[in-house]
Order: C-alpha cells, then structure tokens, then sequence
C-alpha cells in the first residue's frame, strides 16, 4: 500500500470513529432525557391506518382515538360485569320518563391540546358543540364515517340532516348543545343502548377547527383533549406522550371497581388518589406476524403482548384455571381475558338447499340437515385445537360477556350426538346420495382453512361424504364479507365483537329485518324472534328483558339457524414492573391512562438507540 | 444407429441423469398410486391427536388438526404432478404453437403480435404476475394454472421461433413447399417434429417451475383450494415451527427438494443429450 492510500486509510477510520462517537453522544443525551420519563412499550397484532374518530372501527384504532379524544362515557377500568363511567361527561345522563330525551353535562375547565389549529396554536375549552359536530360528522358523507350505524334511525332530525345536504350550520332538532356544557339528544324511539355507544371511539369528541385547518391530513394529526397527544405515528409504531394539561381527577380505586379478591395481586393499590394518566410516554408497536411479536416481547423489547395461541404450550403450565409456567410467572403477570364476543357459523337461511324452502315438507328436512350438521359439530374438539381448550362453548346467541348470560343454560345444542344426527338424517331420507353440497366459504387463510378441514371430518362421522363439502375461498377478508353480505355463502364463519356489553348487540343479528346485506348474515327470519326483538328493544334492563333475550336465544336454537358458538380466551402477558390490568374488550384503549409504568430511567435506556432510527 | 438411440444411449451414460430419472419415476409410481387409490386416501382424517409425534401408526406424526403428515406429503405427490403435468403441456404446446408462427410468418404482422404479446408478459416481474392472476381469478378451479401458463409459453415460444426461422429455409422445406402442400401440414408434419427438442426440455423445466410456483402460490393462500399441497402444508407449519413441531415443515420440504432435484438433474441430462453439439461429435 502506498503512502496516500494510508492516508486516505487514516482518514476514513477518523471519520468512522468521529461518527461513532458522535452516535454514542446522541444515544448518551437520549439516554439521559429518558431517565425522568416514564415508559409503557405496548404491542398491538394490527396497526390503525386512520386515527380520525369517525374511522374507529376497529381495536387498533378504537385504542388511539379513545386516548387522543375524550368520550362522555368509558367503562370502569377494573369492574367486572363491565361497568358504564362518565368520562368527559360530569355524570350519567339525565333520562326523561318516555326514556326519549336525554340530557348530558360535561365538565367544566377541559381544553383540546394545544394546536395551529386554534387562534394563537392555544388550545381552546371543549364545549358541548363539540360533541354535536362531532356526532353530525359521522353523518357527513364527506367524511366516510364507519360507525353512522350506531345512530342510525335513532335520533331525531339526523337523518333528515344527512339527506339534506349534511349542513353544519344547520340545526338538528334532536342533537342540540343548550348551552357550553350541556347536551341534549332526543331519540325518536326509545334507545336504551344510548349510553354506551357514546363510550365509542366513533363518538369522540373532535374541534371544527382542527377538522377544517388539516383537511383529509386530520387522519393523522388527531387534536383531541384525551390523556394523551401524539408524538409519533407510522405503520410500525405510535408513540403518544401525557398531555399535561388532561384534567385532573383523582384516581379511585372504588369508582373504578377494584375487587380485592382477584386483583390485589396486580399492584395497583398504591394509585389511589394519583392523577392519570401515570405514565409519560406510550411505546405501541404494530406486530402482525406472531413470531416477531413474541419474540420482541421475550427479549425485553415490549412489556405487554397477546400471546400468539401457537405459544400457549410453552406459557402456560395449566388449563383451568391458566397459570404461567414458573419461568415466565417469575417475570410476568397473566390475565386470562375472556373475549367480548363469540364466533358462529351460520347457515345461509336465504339458501333453499340448506334453510327456508317454500315446500313446508322440503322446509321440514332442511331443518332436520341443519339440526343433524349442529348435532355432529365437536365443539371440545374445536376448542381444544384452535383455542387450546381454554375458550367458553355457549348454546346459541347470547355470549357471557353480555350480562344476560344464562349460566345454566340447556348444553345440549352444543354437545356432539352423532347417533342422534344420524337418526335426523335417516328420519327425514337424507342419505349420502341425496345430501346436497354444502359450501363452506372461507377467507384463504391456514386456520380457516383447517377449519374447513376440521368441519369437513366432523360431518364425515354422520356419512357426509367427503367430497360433497366444498370450499369457497376468497382472497381476503373483504371479499369473503362481501360475498356474505350478498348471500353467495351458504355456510359462512365469523366472529362478532359486540360493542357494549348488552345481548341486543347479538340478537339484533338475527332480526329479520337486518338481513343482509345488514348484519344478519344467516338471514334469519322468524315472526315470533322478531316480535320479542321488537318489544325488548325500546326496554330498560330488567328481568322481563332478560327473558326475552333468553327466549330469542332459545328459538334461534330451536331452529339451528347456526353452529354456535365459542367466546375466546385471550391469555395476556405483562412486566411485572407494571402497575396495570390491561384489557382488550370493552374497556380496550381507556386503560392507558391507569398505567403505572416504574420504567423510567434505567429500563427506558435500554431502549434509548431507537428513537434515532425512525 | 438412429437419433432416439443416439440420445438414449448418451442419457445412459450419464450417472446423474439416471438418477433423477430414477428419483422422478419412484415419484410418479407414487403419484399413479395415489391416483388408483393404493396410498394417501386417508389425508383429510382428523384421527390423531394433535402434534402426535413419529410412529408405527403415524410415520411422520400429526399436524395440528391430528391428520396423518405422511398421507398429506405423499398425496401432495398426486398435487404436484398434476399440476407439473398440466402446466408443462399446455404451456409448451402454446409455446410451440405461437412461435412457431411467429417463426413460420417472420417479420410479419403476426411474428410482430406474438412478440409484442411475449416481450409484454416478459417485462412483469413474474411472481408478481402469476400472483395477481391467481388472487384476481381467485375462487375458479383454474386460476393457479391459468396464471402459471400464461408466462410460462413465453420462453418456449421463443426458442421455438428461432428454432423455425432456421428450419424454414432448409431444403427439405423447400421441397414440401415446391409441391405445395399447405403451410400448416409442412408446420405440423415437417417443423415442429424437429424442434422435439427443445420442446422437451422445456416441458421439464416448466415442471419443476409449475411444482416450485405451485408451493409459493399455495403457501400464500392463492394456490391450491381444495386438497393438499406441499405449499399448503409449509404455510400450516408456519404457525408449528413456532410451538417447535417440526414434522409437517420437514416432511413437504424434503419431498419438495427430492422432487426438484431430481427434475434438475433429468433436465440437465436431458439437454445434454439433445445438444446438437454433442451430435456432432
């Protein structure tokens, strides 16, 4: 080598070590102005593409805009049954005996975050226009709102808006702000459900201001007066930091609903009377892929994951009730969460080959078929393979996350009697020869595919040959609902997560009149399930409710308009340096702000390189 | 000695080629078999546990719907080849059949057309085409083949075009023109014969590209639809590997690799044998 090439040598390596020293400078001054932060590293199995309210349709992106945005309701962080809190609003509403008009005060002294938005980029006080606009927003076709159909038909005037042109300064008689911090909405009908969908993320409470400045860009600069702003957001990860102007509201560990006896063991004792939110910053990572997600969390990068169900071997060292093997107990804690939901399959009621036929004798066998299919459907089995055994089989409609469950319920819709699907089949002259072809539709996935195939060696047992049970694939998700939704399936799977915890969230999918391309995908049909739905739906919670619920339940049974059904057991793994109880059903994104993270300084260090990757 | 015995006795020689012949022919007797309903009949049972480990009852254990893996890889066998057979002939016959006329009318509009159609399909990336073909016919029981033959032709057709330009202007064409037969019977009876060939050692490649694309398009959820594959089986074991059960992910790639290696090395000795090269020696 000659002398300028090492020259040349010198000079890179000087420049290569200035470089690394100035990195270690930058990762130093990080790590030193995290030190007073403290820290939550949340993962989540999909990413919101929108955090506009009126987009909150699903988990990801109900989870941010209820920690952006405030709501006048939430649900009690720690009550179980699910407990219904006011949030923005001072108390619950005030209900006028016809159960039409509803008044809602907010409270005083609540600021939207500073933005350049507003006059001077100060953040101005919310007012109960807000709330109005925000509510006519999800009827603005402008704004291609997802969750129109919560009030939809409900509220006086609001419709008649849409039609009109949707005309923000025009008045809706039934959404007025009396006043700066009163609400008054009148419902054309009685809507006992109210309350809970202004716990939604869809009715978050959102500025005009912002809403006019940022144009379609709204989708990712939220302006909201939540607990917390936002500091960073792509499709990877979302970090969102305190706003320290959030109200001030002591926490209390009896308002929220703390039952000593099952959740002493999670330390959350010392939060009372703190302030939420508790923590600084939100670290949330959108990990699709299990492995990566697993693994991050394994090796300290996060410090909560859903744990993927391939991995419940290796976490769990029992069933009933789920324990942590020693290993991880020592690190984590476990939170068995029951879903808020349930997955069926349903028949295509529409369909003459498997559900109404208008030949009562053909409608007649029909019925012995569906009946024969649910009696041969193993529900152990399915549960034990794709849920690792730990889901809660139900009969029928109402799952048990809804507070009308029926424990004691007659389990015999959901107990395999292959002798007595045979007897149905032979009984009304089906036989292998005359069965028709059942097709199975399903988006092409693994797991729907080997449900399909698990389906398939269930209906083998009764002598449903093989080669009679079809599959209808389809390339996503989309497709496959869309083909539903137009009654091209004629058996068809899916999982329903009910958006408050009332039974009408699920027997409303077997109204009639919700057929599709409502939400009553089996469209179901029946005068005297119809009669009950109309009668309960305009009813408060009560007994006579409760029956009725449990009636529907019991026809839609009666009639095996479905195979159903399973609520999912979601097992949850968190760092034991953690103060919390999370929860991904109805309180979801609300426990953010109870999250007592001792992970500042040092833990929050390990992590300190990343930020000046992104 | 003729030219098939030449070409046979040059194949015999050659110790790699006999044994992917040998690996590929132990493959087909296991795909006639499946076929004739000797073995893999009971691939779709659920009669075992989940992730049963190797044994006596089952050889290469139990995915986790309890379904015999080694039914499933040997009735995959049946998968492959007929979706190698299909491909492998339609889209050689295609691409025979198109450059061809593209050889036989050069440098007219015809020629001009098929090349415009070929260089068009060529300059997409092919996985790429393939998959949006498949996930845009999704549902038919075609689209996997429709969309591998689609690209497929291309190469043949190529081959066959230059391959035609050559032969056009020998003597023995000229002959049959002077006498004036019709340009297809000196296409069908006196071109294509000789470019067997290439025609040949096309269909073998475009066997194993159909098998390997076939296990992408399955794994991604827009191959095979009903039934089992080694593509299906790789995309289950996805989820297996990471709860450390190996024998589904182990059994479709290993069949998987002797399957294709064992093509390579019969289309490698195949086009060593056919080299005209080697001939004319």
């Amino acid at each position: 080598m000659n002398p300028r090439r090492y020259r040349l040598a010198g000079i890179w390596l000087t420049l290569a070590a200035a470089l690394t020293l100035a990195s270690c400078d930058e990762r130093q001054e990080s790590r030193a102005q995290r030190a007073d932060f403290s820290i939550y590293r949340h993962s989540m199995d999909g990413a919101p593409s929108s955090l506009d309210p009126a987009q909150a349709s699903h988990l990801y992106a109900n989870f941010l805009a209820v920690n952006l945005y405030d709501t006048l309701y939430r649900y009690k962080y720690l009550a179980r049954p699910y407990q219904l809190a006011p949030n923005l609003a001072d108390d619950l509403p005030r209900v006028s005996a016809d159960g039409l008009i509803y008044t809602i005060r907010i409270k005083p002294g609540v600021y939207f975050i500073d933005d350049p938005a507003f006059p001077d980029g100060k953040g101005r006080a919310v007012r109960a226009a807000d709330f109005v606009y925000s509510l006519k927003r999800q009827f603005d076709p402008d704004t291609k709102a997802q969750g129109t159909w919560l009030w939809q038909g409900r509220i006086v005037g609001l419709d008649e808006w849409k039609e009109n042109g949707s005309d923000y300064d025009e008045d809706v008689p039934g959404l007025k702000a009396l006043d700066d911090r009163t609400v008054q909405i009148q419902l054309i009908s009685p809507f006992p459900q109210l309350t809970h969908t202004l716990a939604q993320g869809f009715s978050a409470i959102v500025p005009r201001e912002a809403v006019d400045f940022y144009g379609p860009e709204f989708a990712i600069h939220p302006v909201g007066s939540g607990p917390y702003k936002l500091q960073l957001f792509n499709s990877a990860s979302a970090v969102l930091v305190r706003n320290t102007g959030f109200r001030k509201e002591p926490f209390s560990l009896e308002a929220e609903g703390f039952t000593p006896e099952s959740q002493s063991r999670f330390g959350l004792e010392p939060l009372e009377g703190r302030m939420p939110p508790f923590t600084d910053r939100i670290e949330i990572e959108f990990i699709a892929e299990d492995a990566a997600r697993w693994n991050a969390f394994i090796a300290g990068e996060l410090d909560f994951i859903k744990v993927p169900v391939s991995q419940f071997d290796q976490v769990l060292a029992s069933r009933e009730p789920p324990t942590l093997t020693p290993a991880l107990a020592a690190k984590y804690y476990l939170g068995a969460n029951l879903e808020s939901g349930f997955v069926h399959t349903d028949f295509n009621m529409d369909d003459q080959r498997i559900g109404y036929h208008p030949d009562p004798d053909q409608d007649a066998r029909n019925k012995a078929l569906r009946c024969a299919i649910t009696k041969a459907f193993d529900w152990p089995k399915r549960n034990e393979i794709f849920y690792y055994g730990i889901g809660q089989v139900f009969p029928g409609i109402i799952p048990p996350a809804a507070a009308e469950f029926q424990k004691d319920q007659d389990a015999s819709a959901v107990t395999r009697d292959l002798d007595g699907a045979r007897d149905l089949l032979s009984k009304f002259g089906w036989n292998a020869g005359n069965l028709p072809i059942l097709e199975y539709g399903f988006p092409s996935h693994v797991t729907e595919r080997q449900m399909f195939e698990q389906f398939r060696s269930f209906m083998s047992d009764i002598g449903y040959p093989e080669d009679k049970i079809r599959s209808l694939t389809y390339a996503t998700y989309g497709d496959y609902a869309r083909a539903f939704l137009n009654r091209e399936v004629m058996l068809a799977t899916t999982g329903w997560t009910m958006d408050y915890p009332d039974a009408q969230n699920t027997v409303q999918l077997f109204f009639g009149p919700n057929s599709s391309p409502g939400s009553n995908s089996a469209n179901y049909d029946n005068e005297e399930f119809n009669r009950l739905y109309r009668a309960s739906s305009t009813m408060q919670p009560s007994p006579m409710r409760t029956a009725m619920y449990r009636n529907m339940n019991r026809i839609v049974i009666d009639d095996c308009a479905t195979i159903s059904g399973i609520s999912r057991t979601l097992i949850l793994l968190w760092d034991r340096d953690l103060a919390m109880l999370p929860d991904r059903s109805f309180v979801g994104g609300f426990f953010f702000r109870f999250v007592d993270s001792g992970k500042a300084g040092p833990a929050a260090a390990e992590d300190s390189g990343r930020e000046a990757t992104q | 000695m003729s030219a098939g015995s030449r070409i046979w006795e040059r194949l015999r020689k050659d110790r790699t080629g006999l044994t992917g012949l040998a690996i590929v022919g132990i493959f087909l007797a296991l795909a006639i078999g499946v076929w004739l309903g000797f073995f893999g009949q009971g691939w779709s049972a659920a009669d075992g546990g989940r992730w049963e480990p190797m044994s006596p009852e089952f050889w290469f254990g139990t995915n986790l719907l309890g379904q015999d893996i080694f039914q499933r890889s040997i009735f995959s066998v049946r998968t492959a080849f007929e979706i190698g057979l299909i491909v492998a002939v339609v889209s050689t016959s295609l691409g025979a059949l198109l450059g061809a006329l593209a050889g036989w009318y050069s440098h007219t509009w015809v020629d001009g057309t098929i090349l415009w159609v070929k260089g068009v399909l060529d300059s997409i990336p092919f996985y790429l085409f393939v998959a949006a073909v498949a996930y845009a016919l999704q549902g038919k029981p075609w689209a996997m083949h429709v969309a591998m033959i689609a690209t497929f032709w291309t190469t043949t057709s190529r081959l066959v075009r230059g391959e035609v330009m050559k032969i056009k202007s020998r003597e023995f064409i000229l002959s049959a023109r002077a006498i004036g037969l019709p340009d297809f019977v000196i296409l069908l009876r006196h071109v294509l014969p000789n470019t067997l060939h290439i025609l040949l050692v096309q269909a073998s490649i475009a066997f194993v590209a159909a098998i390997k694309t076939e296990v992408i398009l399955s794994f991604l959820g827009l191959g095979v639809q009903d039934g089992v594959s080694w593509g299906l089986m790789l995309a289950e074991s996805t989820q297996e590997v990471l709860a450390g059960h190996f024998n589904n992910f182990l059994a479709a790639s290993v069949m998987l690799f002797m399957l294709l290696m064992g093509f390579n090395m019969l289309a490698d000795a195949l086009q060593d044998a056919f080299d005209p090269r080697r001939s004319a020696e």
